[in-house]
């Protein structure tokens, strides 16, 4: 768990941070959200303390991190910034060996980690280990820069700008990955981005930040329902909210008693992906389906839309 | 690549076996003398005169290197920020000095003898490293930097782990730069009675022998183009493990 | 974004040049007297080499600057307290060859020593960190040199050096010392032209023809790094057999020693600079320009006189920039193979262990070498500032 509190930062008269309070739950994932210059960056780098708050403190679980050596906290918080910094002159497995070597972890432990993580991100050890950064394509940068922050298995991983140098297609598989290793190693994950679409797809909760102070923290829904300000409403884009709230939704969440024809839909699935099926199909209703394949009712147009508007 | 290497690897073989014997080579000199003048240089073993030249060229790098690579680091480190603007101009102007100016200013200070060479091959062999050096740590790449220290690594293992592998190949560029200037003005250097190469040709300028003139040159010329192309050879190498272009011929 | 500095606090590089004043006022000495030329010499600190007043007055203004550049970051101050400082020290060094030669001895020598070149070099690092910091555009950097110049010209002329020692050997060869000045300037400029001549040419035949490219580079690149008085020497032998057979050249002056292997070696030397740098200017063309070039149907001709040259201008002026500088220094060791110019003082005072002889070579090479890289610095700046 991470608290901030009353977090600040001036640089001789002009405040970057002002005054930011907020918690990070074990396991989740908060995204920070805003323009560019609204101090998302600092408020994220006062975290490792790359940069010393002005005033307020940060604990990670219930310790103040100004108690930490900086080294030492780096040392245990993972750091992915855009563009990753990969260092040029070693290979794969030695940029991902960096903090455990730093830790004077053994030698067949640091190997046997690096080939756990090449494996968790899909790089073939024997292909990728001495390959040099300048080798290897913009998405495996991407995976090796979080592999090299996962090594010494930090509980706290901070993340800047991470998929900001990827192209829309690798962007959204780096998106999904990225979550499920999240939700394979139970890591806890601050992001900063200033891409909305990209906070609600990844956030457990979304920070929004503008003007160096934060306006509103909360679940993705909370905002979608009851943004804090009109800031933050036109933040979240107005004409696209019912399309956000279908999103964050389920099948699960929707599903009605009865029989339809078609081809089912997950019960897993999000309700904006199945409204898409039956607008497509051009049908009222489709079954839906468990994993196993087993109907459990149906879906329809109207039982969705219901989830795209406020609860009463 | 595979012409480049035979043809390094004969002329290399070509200036061994010259230097060992070089009595063996008299018949291509000696169209070039008057009759009755000696063919080849025999004031002195070439082979001895060629690592006396080396030495002296070797020691003075070694000092320059250590010396500029420390200044180049000093420079770029906050405390030492002050000094960056003036040492980029100084590094400037220095270069202006013509490498005999140095050596012939150095003379009335130290005497005849290795010592005035030295000292001009240790302060003009500075100036390239050090340039080279500036221009290696300040190009560092920042995100690896700020990856650096977001990972925890203290000032020293970043200088260490970091910036100077970084710099490394351009650093090299610059000692290799600082080589081959050390390795004429040390030929000059005999001007001013230090042991080298230049003995020999200077030997033939005073005696009109042109044979023992040519001998010196291709001996000196054969050095520093082999030198050159061998310092080339691990710079590039060194480059390309960062995979960074380096041009085939600089 | 930086926190203000206390109101007083030191400046490092001020300390250091404080310091270096601090041991060239008390510690070392100013001048150094000689009986003859090449007699060794006397040394004389500052209070020796001038009269009382005169040498309080140089020791007062030093402390003061020394003071003010370790307290003092702002570059106008800086560079204003290092004028005043070489203004005083500079004609108290002729004051001092007066005060120190006997009257009517026409072979006592002075020459400066280690104090006034440690004051010198302290204030011409003020000014050089002053001038570094105010970051002088290409006019005003011109300016600079062109002030220093001036007041280098008129100390010449006032005649207050005139007793010095380097002055002395000056006078009893100024005709020598103009006519190796003319050939030092015909080696090191005529070379260079030459270079042009044949070098642009090669690049832009060296640009279109990948083969050709890399063998120009690389074989330029080879004589790049043959040392210059190995190649003078490489150079005596055809040179000389040329001259032995050809009757003509001999007649027209080619020689194995003299003038001729040193034009040559420097023009060879020249050449890698100029054609790599054509290359470089030309590759660098944007291709989007090219293409509108003949777009609007240039001809090959009009698409390089009209868009590739102008466009790879700055680029070549860069490489004759490197070239000039280089030749200028180079030039120097001509006269170890009787190729003349400034080289063959410092080579003469180095036989006679006469150092105010060397350095009557070697000031004025430094000079003319450091003016030519900021007269064409500045062009190059200009050059490219025209382009974007």
């Amino acid at each position: 768990m991470i608290e901030i509190e009353h977090l600040t930062k001036r640089y001789g008269t002009n405040v970057v941070v002002d005054d930011v309070s907020f918690t990070v739950e074990e396991g989740t994932l908060t995204v920070i959200v805003g323009t560019s210059g609204a101090g998302k960056s600092t408020l994220l780098r006062m975290i490792n303390r790359l940069v010393e708050p002005s005033a307020g403190r940060v604990f990670i679980d219930g310790e103040d991190t100004r108690a930490i050596p900086e080294d030492e906290l780096r040392h245990r918080i993972g750091y992915v910034i855009q563009g990753y910094g990969l260092f040029p002159h070693r290979d794969v497995a030695a940029n991902i060996a960096t903090v455990p070597r730093l830790l004077g972890w053994e030698r067949r432990k640091i190997a046997q980690r690096v080939d756990e993580l090449l494996d968790l991100f899909q790089l073939d050890p024997a292909e990728f280990a001495h390959k040099f950064p300048h080798e290897l394509s913009g998405g495996q940068q991407q995976r090796v820069g979080v592999a090299r922050a996962l090594a010494a298995r930090p509980s706290l991983l901070l993340m800047d700008e991470p998929f900001g140098a990827l192209d829309a297609v690798i962007r959204s598989k780096a998106q999904d990955d990225l979550l499920a290793i999240q939700r394979r190693l139970g890591t806890t994950i601050v992001l900063v981005t200033h891409d909305m679409n990209e906070a609600f797809h990844l956030g457990d909760r979304i920070a929004v930040m503008d003007q160096a102070r934060l306006l509103q923290h909360a679940t993705p829904a909370e905002m979608l329902m009851h943004p804090a300000d009109d800031f933050v409403e036109r933040l979240v884009g107005t004409a696209e909210r019912p399309f956000r709230l279908l999103s964050l939704a389920k099948v699960q969440d929707a599903i009605e008693p009865g029989e339809a024809m078609g081809e089912p839909v997950a019960i897993s699935d999000s309700l904006h992906d199945a409204l898409s099926r039956l607008m497509w199909t051009g049908r009222d209703a489709l079954p839906v389906a468990d994993a196993r394949g087993v109907i459990l009712g149906k879906v329809s147009v109207g039982g969705i839309l219901q989830h795209g508007r406020p609860l009463p | 690549m595979r012409l480049a290497s035979l043809v390094r690897l004969i002329s290399l073989l070509l200036l061994v076996a010259f230097i060992a014997m070089p009595q063996a080579f008299a018949f291509a000199f000696e169209p070039l003398v008057t009759p009755g003048a000696p063919a080849i240089y025999n004031q002195g073993s070439l082979f001895s005169l060629t690592l006396q030249h080396l030495r002296t060229v070797c020691l003075a790098t070694i000092a320059s290197t250590i010396l500029a690579v420390s200044l180049g680091i000093f420079v770029t480190r906050p405390s030492g920020g002050e000094f960056l603007p003036l040492s980029r101009s100084l590094v400037n102007i220095g270069q202006t000095f013509p490498p005999i100016a140095v050596l012939a200013i150095a003379v009335p200070l130290v005497g005849f003898g290795e010592k005035p060479t030295f000292i001009a091959l240790f302060l003009y062999g500075l100036l390239p490293i050090f340039e080279n050096t500036l221009t290696g740590l300040t190009q560092v790449p920042t995100q690896a930097m700020e990856a650096a220290r977001g990972m925890g690594m203290n000032t020293w293992q970043r200088l260490s782990q970091v910036e100077l592998p970084l710099a490394f190949p351009v650093i090299l560029a610059g000692i290799r730069l600082s080589v081959i200037i050390s390795l004429g003005t040390a030929t000059i250097g005999s001007t001013v009675a230090a042991k080298g190469l230049g003995e020999v040709i200077i030997a033939g300028l005073q005696s009109n022998n042109i044979a023992f003139v040519l001998q010196g040159g291709l001996v000196v010329a054969l050095l520093a183009v082999l030198i050159h192309d061998g310092l080339g050879l691990i710079e590039r190498a060194a480059a390309r493990k960062l995979g960074r272009f380096v041009d085939e011929v600089s | 974004m930086v926190p203000p500095r206390p109101a007083l606090s030191l400046d490092h590089l001020g300390c250091v040049i404080a310091i270096l004043i601090g041991v060239a006022l008390f510690a070392a000495p100013f001048a150094t007297y000689r009986a003859t030329r090449i007699a060794s010499g006397d040394s004389r600190l500052l209070i020796e080499a001038l009269p009382i007043a005169m040498g309080a007055v140089v020791a007062l203004v030093a402390l003061t600057i020394a003071v003010g550049a370790a307290l003092m970051r702002d570059p106008l101050g800086r560079l204003g307290s290092a004028v005043i400082g070489l203004a005083v020290l500079l004609p108290s060094l002729g004051l001092s060859a007066g005060y120190l030669t006997p009257a009517d001895n026409t072979f006592a020598r002075v020459s400066p020593s280690v104090g006034f070149w440690l004051l010198a070099l302290s204030f011409s690092l003020l000014a050089i960190d002053a001038l570094a910091r105010m970051r002088l555009g290409p006019y005003g950097r011109i300016a600079a040199l062109l002030v220093g110049l001036i007041a280098l010209a008129l100390l010449l002329f006032s005649g207050i050096w005139d007793d010095l020692s380097i002055l002395k050997e000056y006078r009893t060869r100024s005709d020598t010392f103009w006519r190796e000045a003319r050939q030092h300037l015909f080696l090191a400029f005529g070379s260079m032209a030459a270079a042009c001549a044949v070098g642009i040419p090669l690049g832009i035949a060296g640009h279109r023809l990948k083969t050709l490219r890399t063998a120009l580079l690389q074989g330029l690149g080879i004589v790049q790094t043959i040392p210059s008085i190995a190649l003078f020497g490489l150079l005596m032998a055809p040179l000389g057999a040329i001259a032995a057979s050809v009757p003509l050249a001999a007649a027209l002056g080619i020689k194995g020693i003299g003038a001729a292997p040193a034009f040559i070696a420097l023009f060879l030397y020249a050449l890698f600079p100029i054609v790599a740098n054509t290359i470089a200017g030309l590759s660098q063309v944007p291709a989007a320009a090219v293409d509108a070039a003949r777009g609007m149907g240039m001809s090959a001709r009009q698409k390089l006189v009209q868009v590739e040259m102008p466009l790879a201008f700055p680029v070549i002026l860069a490489g004759i920039r490197i070239v000039l500088v280089q030749n200028l220094g180079l030039a120097t060791v001509a006269a170890l193979i009787g190729g003349g110019g400034f080289g063959t003082f410092v080579f003469q005072g180095i036989g006679q262990t006469a150092i105010d002889l060397v350095l009557l070579g070697a000031i004025p090479t430094v000079i003319l070498s450091f003016a030519a890289s900021i007269v064409l610095d500045a062009l190059v700046e200009l050059a490219k500032g025209a382009l974007a």
